[in-house]
């Protein structure tokens, strides 16, 4: 019966129903297509046009080739600020992984205790950014900060966190630890999934403390910290709230702190696209972030082969 | 049910129409909308309010619908878009990028059309909203930068205030104490804005032809003042740690207040702050000294402004410019004015026994009578060359490089700025 209906339509009942399921999938994922054609995709094409462009949002855009990119070679804050975002990237994401996972190590215990302690380092995550970064301005202050205070009765010198161009990306790298709390948790639930059989076995061969770690924990959480890292680098390239917060002096000032130490490229790209009005370099400087962030993602995942290791390896 | 959605249907379609033709729901049909977003808040916005509203209540013609929005880059979209809003305001050092994009219009053409009358306004607050000799703003309120004196300080170290710069360094030596671990614990002066210091010794950023002059003789003279009599005595560390245990700037902790620092350049909202948060201080004020063998000085006084303009997108210029006049009818200038703390730019305004209300208001009132008012002019590179002289500042406060080497690189590249 079934054979003298498909022979009569000329197709299968399956293939139909396997289509009409794709149609349907179709139809339900077409309004995130439709949103994203045009609030992701179209922006992203227009900012490529845009980049080789004169463009200052109030007339038509002029093509003017890669004069823009051209520009960038000439331009001391394109440097400044690329090199003050690659700064924090090379040391604010390792320190920020190792923070995280030792302090994530250091709640993987039994004890009734644990959801406080997790929830009390969460927290400082889900405090607004805005809140958290003047709150730092003033611990970091330094005639009255509670950072320079401790540091002077421990006789140690007392930094000029926010006014020195020397002091004010460490400054930011220390907010940043203060916000671990996401990057841990995710680090506490990987370990939690390291089976114990392994450091059973360990122990039993007389392993210690450093050897099971970086023989059982390690390779086991390593695609988690592969994950976090490319998450942390892409953050990183991104850089914008805190530096714009610290550095900011009037309304929409194109300021990048003392000396221009904390410019990150993010408040650069911002600067030329809401101070300066230039849309068409603003763009331009996006695309090279882009580009960098492509390459350094394309590295990070390259070399993962040689330290990341997966289940069944 | 079919009734009801049919009445849905063309009531919607009669809000579209109601939108499209400038009016919205909750208007009078008859009225023009106008759309007011301004970056004032708190008791500013509130004094703003009453404004717009005095206007509604006069008009049959335009009703105004004024909203707090202190998010200049919200501002900037809406410029750029189709549905923007109709009028606004801003800072002066706004007016040259805006200008020269087209982002705002010029008010030539409504001001000789409406046949509106300038000659009340104090000339330089009028001209600092030029762009290409056409007027792309009208000014509000305005500021200018004096020196104000702690005068307990003064009394009780026996110092007389400074008439030249040369006495302005003895005093900063004498007021300025250090304490036996060479901590400053009181400074005689706080660091000045530069870019208004330097006319108090004659320098300019602009020469006639707007031009850069960022190696002018007068600006580096400023720079050299402040680095031989702050920052070498003292040290750039010192004075930075001193400086960031100042308190709120708008509190009774603010160090000009608490007798931390005894000399500041301020603006006229001094006045009105002092009222609310140290209403026991002895302070005058007064214009920024000048070097002796420079006479002619006397009496300048950096100029900037507040502003109002009409963007380039609105659909209804005329009545924008109409709600304009009315902002800066004498009436609606001295109230705003008096809750901003700000200076009226009308020379009738000036002498306005209102304004007495605020203890040492005059001292910026009769600033605006000097011959001697100065501004930037504006240019499309203006926020580029602002960014710069804040970055030279930076290299000359930390003792990098002197004054005369930063200020000779930064004309490099601002020549650069206005060549681009």
């Amino acid at each position: 019966m079934r054979n003298s209906i498909s022979v009569e339509s000329g197709k299968r009942p399956r293939d139909m129903k396997s289509r009409s399921n794709r149609s349907l999938g179709v139809l339900f994922a077409l309004p995130w297509i439709v949103g994203f054609l045009i609030f992701q995709a179209y922006p992203i094409i227009a900012s490529l046009y845009y980049s080789f462009t004169d463009y200052n949002l109030f007339s038509s855009p002029v093509w003017i080739g890669v004069d823009n990119y051209r520009a960038m070679l000439d331009d001391e804050r394109f440097y400044k600020s690329m090199l003050n975002t690659l700064y924090m990237t090379v040391f604010g994401v390792p320190l920020g992984l190792s923070f995280a996972l030792i302090t994530a190590l250091s709640l993987n215990t039994k004890s009734r205790l644990q959801p406080f302690y997790r929830s009390l380092v969460y927290l400082p995550t889900v405090v607004p950014i805005v809140a958290a970064t003047y709150l730092w301005r003033w611990i970091l202050n330094a005639q009255y900060g509670y950072l320079n205070s401790f540091l002077q009765q421990l006789g140690l010198p007392e930094p000029l966190w926010t006014l020195d161009a020397a002091w004010t990306k460490p400054a930011l790298l220390l907010i940043g630890l203060w916000t671990v709390g996401g990057t841990t948790i995710i680090y506490l639930a990987a370990l939690r999934e390291v089976p114990q059989m392994y450091y059973e076995a360990a122990e039993i061969d007389g392993a210690g403390v450093f050897s099971r770690f970086w023989n059982i924990t390690w390779p086991a959480i390593s695609p988690v910290t592969l994950f976090q890292l490319v998450i942390g680098i892409l953050g990183s390239l991104q850089y914008f709230a805190q530096a714009y917060l610290f550095a900011q002096e009037r309304l929409n000032a194109a300021s990048g702190g003392p000396e221009d130490s904390i410019l990150m490229y993010g408040m650069y790209i911002f600067h030329n696209a809401f101070v300066y009005l230039d849309m068409g370099y603003a763009s331009a400087l996006a695309w090279i972030l882009f580009v960098v962030s492509m390459i350094v993602t394309a590295a990070v995942m390259l070399m993962a082969s040689h330290w990341v290791h997966y289940e069944g390896d | 049910m079919k009734v009801n959605r049919r009445n849905l249907t063309l009531g919607s379609i009669a809000a579209a129409i109601a939108v499209s033709n400038g009016s919205r729901p909750g208007f009078a049909q008859d009225k023009i909308a106008l759309d007011f977003p301004y970056l004032w808040t708190g008791p500013e916005a509130e004094a703003l309010q009453a404004i717009v509203d005095s206007f509604n209540e006069s008009q049959d013609a335009i009703e105004v619908e004024g909203v707090s929005n202190p998010d200049m880059q919200r501002m900037i979209a809406q410029m750029s878009s189709r549905n923007g809003f109709d009028i606004s305001d801003a800072f002066d050092n706004n007016i040259g990028t805006w200008a020269s994009t087209g982002a705002i219009m010029a008010l030539d053409d409504l001001v000789a059309g409406a046949e509106y009358d300038t000659s009340d306004y104090v000339p330089s607050t009028l001209e600092r909203m030029k762009f290409d000799d056409q007027y792309f703003a009208m000014p509000i309120a305005v500021h200018t930068a004096l020196l104000m004196t702690n005068d307990a300080l003064f009394e009780a170290d026996g110092v007389a205030k400074a008439t030249t710069t040369e006495e302005l360094a003895d005093v900063i030596k004498t007021l300025t104490k250090v304490d036996g671990d060479g901590r400053i614990t009181q400074l005689g002066l706080n660091q000045p804005d530069f870019i208004s210091f330097a006319y108090s010794f004659g320098g300019r950023w602009l020469d006639d032809d707007l031009q850069p002059s960022a190696n002018h003789a007068g600006n580096i003279a400023a720079m050299e003042f402040w680095v031989e009599n702050v920052l070498e005595p003292y040290g750039v560390d010192e004075i930075k740690r001193f400086q960031s245990g100042f308190g709120e700037y708008a509190s009774p902790q603010n160090p000009f207040y608490t007798g931390k620092v005894a000399m500041v350049i301020e603006g006229e909202w001094q006045a009105r702050f002092i009222q609310l948060y140290a209403e026991d201080l002895k302070w005058s004020a007064g214009f920024v000294p000048n070097p002796a063998a420079m006479p002619e000085l006397e009496g300048t006084a950096f100029l900037s402004a507040s502003m109002f303009f009409i963007p380039s997108n609105t659909s209804h210029p005329e009545e924008a410019f109409t709600f304009m006049q009315h902002l800066l009818s004498p009436d609606a200038m001295r109230d705003f004015t008096i809750a901003l703390a700000n200076l009226p730019t009308r020379t009738s305004l000036l002498e306005d026994p209102a304004y007495a209300d605020i203890p040492g208001m005059n001292y910026w009132l009769d600033s605006l009578k000097s011959e001697n008012l100065v501004f930037n002019p504006s240019t499309s590179w203006e926020e580029e060359y602002r960014t710069e002289i804040a970055s030279t500042t930076e290299e000359v406060i930390n003792l990098r490089k002197s004054p005369e080497e930063a200020l000779n690189e930064l004309q490099e590249k601002a020549l650069n700025l206005a060549d681009a």
